[in-house]
């Protein structure tokens, strides 16, 4: 293809299809890689130190002592196992959390923080329209959560040599299911940003929901009047059961798919009717 | 296809809540015409103008810009639009020529050709983030993002802020030259002067709704001069009752300020006789202009009627 007959194209389709989502990659390179290489770090010091507590029978009496002051940590079941072990350190808990935080940061600032610092109106004052805004921006975020989700896989990966040996395929899809979880929560963000026309009140919002979701996830299985409510937490879906383990179940992945499209209609409907400054 | 006006609006109004936004604002701007908006603050010239780039919704009323509808066609429009907010953002992390070649970029430009000639001319500082930019050199960079890919309709909404006199002067200059190239510029401002200079037409917008449109010569015709007078004494301002057009502001210490319109020559008749000592005369500033589509106004008193 021709430089001329590129541009031809690109002139057709107004704003050429990934130009604001590199741009916003760009303008977030920063903080999207320092998540990502702390989080690598810490995985590998949690896998690194494995092998001193893989025969601490009194860690695991810990968890049996007190079960639901664990089950905030997200730490159920055994600790010591290499499935246990890496749910309770990274799988349950922190990985979610990181991602989920990413994701409300950029969801919130991708639409309704541009617009407040007032440099999201020559964006779209450009030949491109709010649906495409919309669907670059959810690129943005699906792909500046995977230098996070790709590390950390592979610093996990690394504990086969530290006697932390799981299956690969569950390890696939529970960082598959938190990084849809991650998703999610950021479109979250985005159209709650967009309705109300502020950033602040869309990391607000998005963040208690996030909160609650994650206490429900984790209370589950030790509290029992909040065992109903797992099946409306997407962190349940993602990694409330025992996803090293057990893996993910086909079904939850496909709510948190369901929930993700959701959104991203929600948000382009908003966006369609929002009022940019 | 026969050419449509560049933008025309009727009954436009757009609220936010029970806020006034602007209210059955009527507007045309023809092809190749540099066109003012004039307004204090508050009145509704930026609502207008993101009203014409689609970045609002109306409330009511209708709207088209280069014939069409910013919000179905809106892609179609901009691609031909060129826009400078009025209280521009950049990425304040990114340097001038990371700007222009983002935008660049964005609009699938084939040649930078122009853009170029631009930032010589207005010698834009291209290497530093432009967090760390004057106020004057990032409005510069606005306005290269705006006129770089020739749009055949510039929407400047006041563009002059910041600017040095000698580089307003080298931004009025391409403003002609945009208009002699058969393309619009449709500019807001607070200043009469400035509109004067450059516009052929101007609507003045005043808490929402569009006062006046007119062009700038029979505006400046009917515009109301200020002229003040110092007397030795005490004049009764009655003395101007016969003169027509005249209208008094205020009398003190000796000092007469009067608005008027139309030829001079009978008011200095009059003024002759009260042997005055000394006499200033200017062209009305925005307020008094608005004054004169505002008879009514209580700070004000027709002389002698
Ligand atoms: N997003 C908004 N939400 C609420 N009110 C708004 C919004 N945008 C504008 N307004 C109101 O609409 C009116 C017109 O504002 P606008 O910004 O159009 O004025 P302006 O003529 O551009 O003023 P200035 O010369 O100060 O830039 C103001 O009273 C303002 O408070
Ligand atoms: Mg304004």
């Amino acid at each position: 293809m021709t430089t001329e007959t590129l541009f031809r194209t690109r002139g057709v389709l107004g704003v050429g299809a990934l130009d604001v989502a590199r741009l916003d990659l760009r303008l977030r390179r920063r903080a999207t890689l320092s998540y990502a290489v702390g989080l690598a770090l810490y995985t590998l010091a949690v896998v690194a130190i494995y092998p001193s507590f893989k025969g601490d029978t009194s860690l695991d009496k810990l968890v049996q002592s007190d079960p639901t002051m664990m089950a905030a940590f997200g730490v159920t079941g055994s600790l010591t196992s290499p499935e246990g072990w890496l749910n309770a350190n990274i799988f349950n808990n922190f990985l979610p959390v990181v991602a989920v935080i990413v994701a409300i940061g950029y969801g919130a600032w991708c639409v309704a923080g541009q617009d407040e610092a007032g440099t999201l109106a020559p964006v779209a004052a450009l030949p491109v329209t709010r649906r495409n805004l919309v669907l670059q921006k959810t690129g943005a975020l699906v792909v500046q959560l995977l230098p996070t989700m790709v590390l950390t896989f592979c610093c996990v990966l690394l504990g086969r040599f530290f006697q932390l040996d799981v299956s690969g395929v569950r390890l696939v899809a529970a960082t598959f299911s938190i990084w849809l979880l991650g998703v999610g929560f950021g479109l979250l963000a985005l159209v709650v940003g967009v309705g109300a026309g502020s950033r602040g009140l869309a990391i607000g919002v998005s963040s208690a929901v996030a909160a609650a979701a994650y206490l429900i996830s984790s209370f589950a299985s030790t509290i029992s009047w909040i065992r109903p409510a797992r099946f409306v937490s997407p962190f349940y879906w993602a990694v409330g059961a025992n996803p090293i383990g057990d893996g993910v179940a086909a079904s939850n992945i496909a709510a948190l798919v369901g929930l993700a499209v959701l959104l991203l209609v929600a948000a382009v409907v908003t966006m369609r009717r929002a009022d940019l400054h | 296809m026969p050419m449509t006006d560049a933008v025309s609006a009727s009954r436009l109004t757009k609220t936010f809540g029970s806020r006034r936004g602007v209210v059955d604002v009527d507007l045309r701007v023809r092809r190749g015409e540099v066109f003012g908006f004039l307004g204090p603050n508050g009145a509704g010239k930026s609502t207008t103008i993101r009203l014409m780039l689609g970045l609002y919704r109306p409330t009511a009323g209708e709207i088209t810009v280069l014939g069409r509808d910013p919000l179905l066609d809106g892609v179609a429009m901009r691609a031909k639009v060129g826009y400078l907010p009025g209280e521009l953002a950049l990425f304040p992390r990114l340097t001038g020529r990371e700007h222009l070649e983002w935008f660049s970029r964005a609009r699938a430009m084939r040649s930078t050709t122009y853009r170029d000639e631009l930032v010589e001319r207005f010698t834009v500082e291209l290497d530093r983030p432009v967090r760390a930019l004057s106020k004057g050199n990032r409005q510069k960079i606005g306005i290269v993002l705006a006129f770089m890919h020739r749009p055949e309709l510039l929407v400047l909404d006041e563009p002059t802020s910041g600017l040095d006199p000698l580089l307003q002067d080298e931004f009025a200059q391409l403003l002609r030259e945009t208009a002699a190239d058969g393309r619009t510029v449709f500019l807001s401002s607070h200043e009469l002067d400035e509109v004067q200079r450059i516009a052929d037409r101007v609507a003045i917008i005043r808490e929402g709704r569009i006062v006046v449109t007119d062009g700038v010569e029979q505006l400046r015709r009917s515009a109301p001069r200020t002229v003040e007078f110092v007397f030795e004494r005490e004049v009764d301002p009655g003395a101007f009752s016969g003169v027509d057009g005249v209208r008094l502001i205020e009398n003190v210490d000796h000092r007469m300020r009067l608005a008027f319109s139309g030829a001079i020559a009978p008011l200095l008749r009059v003024a002759a006789e009260l042997e005055p000592v000394d006499m200033t005369a200017r062209a009305a500033d925005l307020e008094e202009l608005f004054l004169t589509y505002y008879r009514d106004d209580a700070r004000t008193t027709e002389v002698g009627r």
